[in-house]
């Protein structure tokens, strides 16, 4: 007798191959059968007029704080994902000494927009400092699949200690890196990542940015001896640098036999032959016989944010974002009030700055007083017409009004052409990634990004078969990131398995959710068209009871 | 394809340092500056450069 047998539905296996019609046999948490009529069960799942598929995998995560206090990763694996790639860009908890602590935590905090709050809850260091023990605690309470990135800046932190801030690596501590990547990869670690772009909380470029190509070199040579991969975040707001990192890439992996991804690849609506540039450059280090993946993301760009914390959308407004930053709130207000003039009059000058991002553009989203209601889903053009002031003015004005609680959002800010983006996303040469998963609370919500590549990329465009979009995001980031064993329903791999409607598939609306701990919301979305998740043979969510309780399969998935 | 030629940066290097190495034609030190504007407004002054940068060093390619 099997341990579960899904019924009846549209096998979508994710090799790409034409879906057919049977029965998903599971037993001791893997798959046993696929197709045909599987005999008696301990429990059924009836998967008639649905489509089964491998669980989804996300490459470009960072749940590496809320892993820590949710082991679903709420509400990641609704959407059907079961497993997560977190540790990208550089930043991973471990392994980390003890007095670099709080510097890491507040860098992460200022690059992933996670709340103090919400990252002190679940961050509370108790594997101490090593990164096996690390993998060993979140995997004790795990109900979701875990393939960790070590982050190179904190590879560096724990060598060089302040050091890692400011100069490049001796001989002697490169050498000591390398045997600390060398113990995180033997522990459980899928790779490498590394970031040329960020900068700290103090606005200084991150450790792993200080380090010369030789120190990155040396590293790659260690993710070979373990065909481990090189995750990078680029400089990606330029073609000609996104190139010249995909040159690099392709050197690095045609020296090492390392697989490399680069996240974020965005289409750019002003310059669209820009991204077709990258994805030639792309083609050309694939001849040459090396792996560099670029990930690029399903989902348009939208950005909320109010004064009541720091966000990417006040970030090149230096006098916003220094208001944004003080901690007291009667101090903020104080603030904002006193420098009223000169806010109102920087916000009008990112639409010279920028044209098309304007303050204009804004729509009220949520607003604290009643009075206020009559604001909401409406355009800062259209009030501060209404109210004979400029749109900085009008900005200024409401969120003092409000005691700094109104939200703001900008729609399609870009990469929201669906044809050319599907185009891409069809591309064997693009990986589908770059969520960023768990991260950017405030700003926009990172879940839902496989149901809108279905309801979009599918349904609208018709960019792509269903059969190619799961494999996009089930075999195709298996084989990449070589997580064995997952990725394809076949007999002998793992039971990851999401039942879907591939008429209704989608991601919901974006909504604030007060359940990260602490004050505050954050912005996710909820699933649309999903019946069932199963990871590692074990029922975890349905549409009908929600998360099990204690659904607790998930696994460190590189070991 | 044709791609803009760069360099990383050595021990020490300055953008006025790589331009006298890599670019001797050019007279102009703000020349290297204005081919590589990522690097124009770092918190550690313009034309300073870390080691794991790319510097163009030649001006954008015309559009194909």
């Amino acid at each position: 007798m099997f341990d579960l047998v899904i019924r009846d539905g549209l096998i979508v296996d994710g090799s790409g191959l034409p879906a057919r019609r049977g029965d998903v046999a599971i037993t001791d948490g893997k798959v046993v059968s696929v197709g045909g009529r599987a005999g008696e069960a301990k429990h059924n799942v009836d998967a008639s007029g649905r489509a089964v598929a491998p669980g989804f995998i996300d490459p470009h995560t960072h749940y590496d704080a809320q892993l820590c206090f949710d082991p679903y990763a709420f509400p990641a694996i609704e959407h059907g994902v079961t497993t997560v790639v977190p540790g990208n860009c550089s930043l991973s908890p471990a392994p980390l000494p003890a007095n670099q602590r709080e510097a890491f935590s507040r860098m992460f905090r200022l690059i992933e927009e996670m709340p103090k709050d919400a990252f002190d809850a679940g961050v509370d260091w108790r594997w101490g400092e090593d990164f096996g023990q690390y993998l060993d605690v979140i995997a004790q309470d795990l109900a979701i699949n875990v393939a960790p990135l070590v982050g190179h800046s904190v590879i560096r932190l724990s060598v060089m200690g302040d050091d890692a801030r400011n100069r490049t690596a001796t001989d002697n501590e490169i050498a000591a890196m390398c045997a600390l990547l060398d113990k995180c990869l033997e522990a459980g670690a899928i790779g490498l990542s590394t970031s040329f772009v960020d900068i700290d909380d103090t606005y200084q470029p991150v450790p792993s940015r200080w380090a010369a190509p030789e120190e990155l070199d040396a590293l790659a040579a260690v993710l070979g001896a373990h065909s481990a991969v090189l995750q990078i975040v680029h400089e990606f707001y330029d073609a000609d640098l996104t190139i010249a990192r995909v040159n690099q890439l392709a050197e690095l992996s045609v020296a090492h036999q390392i697989t490399t991804t680069l996240s974020p690849l965005f289409h750019n609506a002003a310059a669209p032959n820009e991204v077709q540039r990258v994805l030639d450059a792309v083609e050309a280090a694939r001849q040459r016989g090396a792996a560099v993946w670029p990930q690029m993301q399903t989902r348009p760009i939208d950005i909320s944010f109010t004064l009541h914390q720091r966000s990417l959308m006040l970030l090149t407004m230096p006098a916003w974002w220094k208001v944004a930053s003080i901690a007291e709130h009667a101090d903020k207000v104080a603030a904002v009030i006193a420098d009223k003039e000169k806010l109102a009059a920087e916000m009008d000058a990112i639409q010279q700055r920028r044209s098309g991002l304007g303050a204009g553009e804004f729509v009220v989203r949520q607003v604290v007083h009643e009075r206020n209601a009559n604001l909401v889903g409406r355009t800062i053009d259209d009030i501060a017409e209404e109210r004979g002031c400029t749109h900085g003015e009008a900005v200024v004005d409401i969120v003092i009004d409000e005691d700094l609680g109104t939200w703001f959002i900008r729609e399609s800010i870009g990469h929201d052409q669906s044809e050319a983006i599907g185009a891409m996303l069809a591309d064997p040469n693009v990986h589908v990634g770059a969520s960023d998963g768990g991260a950017h609370v405030g700003s926009f919500s990172t879940f839902g990004d496989t149901g809108y590549l279905f309801s979009e990329f599918v349904r609208t465009t018709g960019s792509m078969s269903l059969e190619q979009a799961v494999k996009k995001i089930t075999l195709d980031p298996a084989t990449i990131w070589g997580i064995e064993g997952r990725g394809l329903l076949a007999p002998g791999y793992a039971a990851d398995v999401v039942v879907f409607d591939p008429d209704t598939i989608a991601r919901g609306p974006e909504v604030a959710s007060e359940d990260f701990p602490g004050e505050g919301i954050r912005w996710i979305r909820r699933q649309e068209g999903v019946d069932t998740v199963v990871v590692n043979g074990a029922v975890t969510w349905t549409a009908q009871d929600g998360y099990i309780d204690s659904a607790r399969a998930g696994v460190i998935a590189t070991r | 394809m044709p791609q803009r030629r760069y360099v990383h940066p050595e021990p020490g290097d300055d953008l006025a340092a790589i331009a006298a190495r890599e670019c001797p034609e050019v007279e102009d030190p703000n020349t290297l500056l204005s081919w590589n504007l990522h690097l124009a407004a770092r918190p550690g002054g313009r034309g300073s450069v870390l080691p794991s940068d790319l510097v163009f060093v030649e001006p954008p390619l015309k559009a194909q």
